[in-house]
């Protein structure tokens, strides 16, 4: 191991030693240094955590989320640069952490919330102008092999859990007390300019803009749609995503998109 | 007929009709749509509320039953007191919020 890991290591794993053969220029102890800056380190990932997860700490206390928080990052330091792509992983440790273990829906809030963090740096999309799909409106017999594009902020989540309540009873839209959360829900993240919504979305919703996701086109991405819920609203689910702004291009054929 | 239409489960005049309907919803400019809907109590189906008032029910979409008297819907100017709403005391939409009436 060459000095550089080692330091890394240690700033990780209280348990190991201050590196050999740090110097400090006052001549003051290089451990006590060194632990200082071994604080910084963790507590500074930590914020980084809790500012990306504001509701799973809201849901576990700020105790009892700093201490998950370490265990992630002595787990898990990051990978990239980018801190505001530190913690992709985090849902799926919370999953696997014992301690949080009573609260089930813990991870999937998480991944809501790395949803809205995807959306917020998402690429701008223009939306569609829908004079464009007016025209398409007039061959109604190439409907079905139209494929829309979405928005590339936009984001699905599909829960066991009531994921979109507890986001929102912590937004001070719902009350907490009201919240099943046992109750399934569909997210879908979307962004509007600057801000990400959350939306709560039917089941066939999700299948739909998922088949859209994978490239399906129209007529195919519908019929999933009913099949997993006959109460799907075709029309209804559009009219979200176009005053959403979030379908961006549309065309018949994967090679040529419409003027 | 060609091969995908004959596939094709979901028709093409349905998904006109959604497409039609999608486009003229989202259309219509919001200031528009103050102008020309009124809100209308009592009206909506579960879940298909514009927007609702009281605990719990803040968002579109959020009403736990049919008809609930403090959900609304936007519907055109001048149709909601002709909106049909088995809750309502009047038989009818409303303009503001009302306690629904026990279904028998």
């Amino acid at each position: 191991m060459n000095s550089q890991q080692d330091f890394f290591a240690a700033l990780l794993d209280p348990e190991r030693d201050c590196p050999a053969d740090l110097k400090t220029w006052n001549g003051s102890d290089p451990a006590a240094r060194f632990a200082v800056y071994r604080n910084n380190v963790l507590s500074s990932l930590i914020d980084a955590l809790a500012a990306s997860f504001p509701v799973v700490q809201q849901l576990v206390g700020e105790a009892f989320f700093r201490a998950m928080a370490a265990v992630y990052v002595r787990h898990s330091p990051p990978r990239t640069r980018i801190l505001a792509d530190y913690g992709t992983d985090f849902p799926t440790f919370i999953e696997g952490f014992a301690p949080a273990g009573s609260l089930p829906y813990l991870a999937d809030v998480a991944r809501l919330e790395l949803l809205r963090i995807r959306a917020y740096h998402a690429a701008d999309a223009a939306p569609l102008n829908p004079t464009v799909l007016a025209a398409a409106l007039a061959v109604p017999e190439r409907l079905g092999s139209l494929r829309l594009r979405l928005q590339p902020a936009l984001g699905l989540l599909d829960s066991a859990f009531a994921v979109v309540s507890l986001w929102a009873a912590h937004q001070g839209a719902l009350a907490l007390a009201e919240v099943d959360p046992d109750q399934a829900q569909c997210a879908l993240v979307l962004r509007n300019g600057l801000a990400v919504e959350v939306l709560g979305i039917r089941r066939g919703d999700l299948v739909f803009i998922q088949a859209l996701l994978q490239g399906q086109p129209l007529g195919a991405a519908t019929q999933p749609a009913l099949a997993s819920d006959p109460t799907f609203d075709l029309g209804a689910c559009l009219a979200q995503l176009l005053r959403a702004g979030a379908i961006t291009h549309c065309t018949y054929d994967k090679q040529r998109p419409l003027p | 007929m060609n091969t995908t239409a004959s596939h094709a489960v979901v028709s093409a005049a349905a998904l006109a009709l959604a497409l039609g309907a999608a486009l003229a919803i989202s259309s219509a400019p919001l200031t528009a749509q103050a102008a020309d809907n009124e809100k209308c109590f009592g009206v909506a189906m579960q879940g298909k509320n514009d927007c609702a008032a009281g605990p719990g029910t803040t968002c579109a979409g959020t009403a736990k039953v049919d008809y609930q008297g403090n959900a609304w819907k936007l519907v055109p100017q001048g149709t909601c007191e002709q909106t049909a709403s088995p809750t309502s005391p009047t038989g009818f939409g409303q303009l503001e919020a009302f306690k629904e009436v026990k279904q028998s």
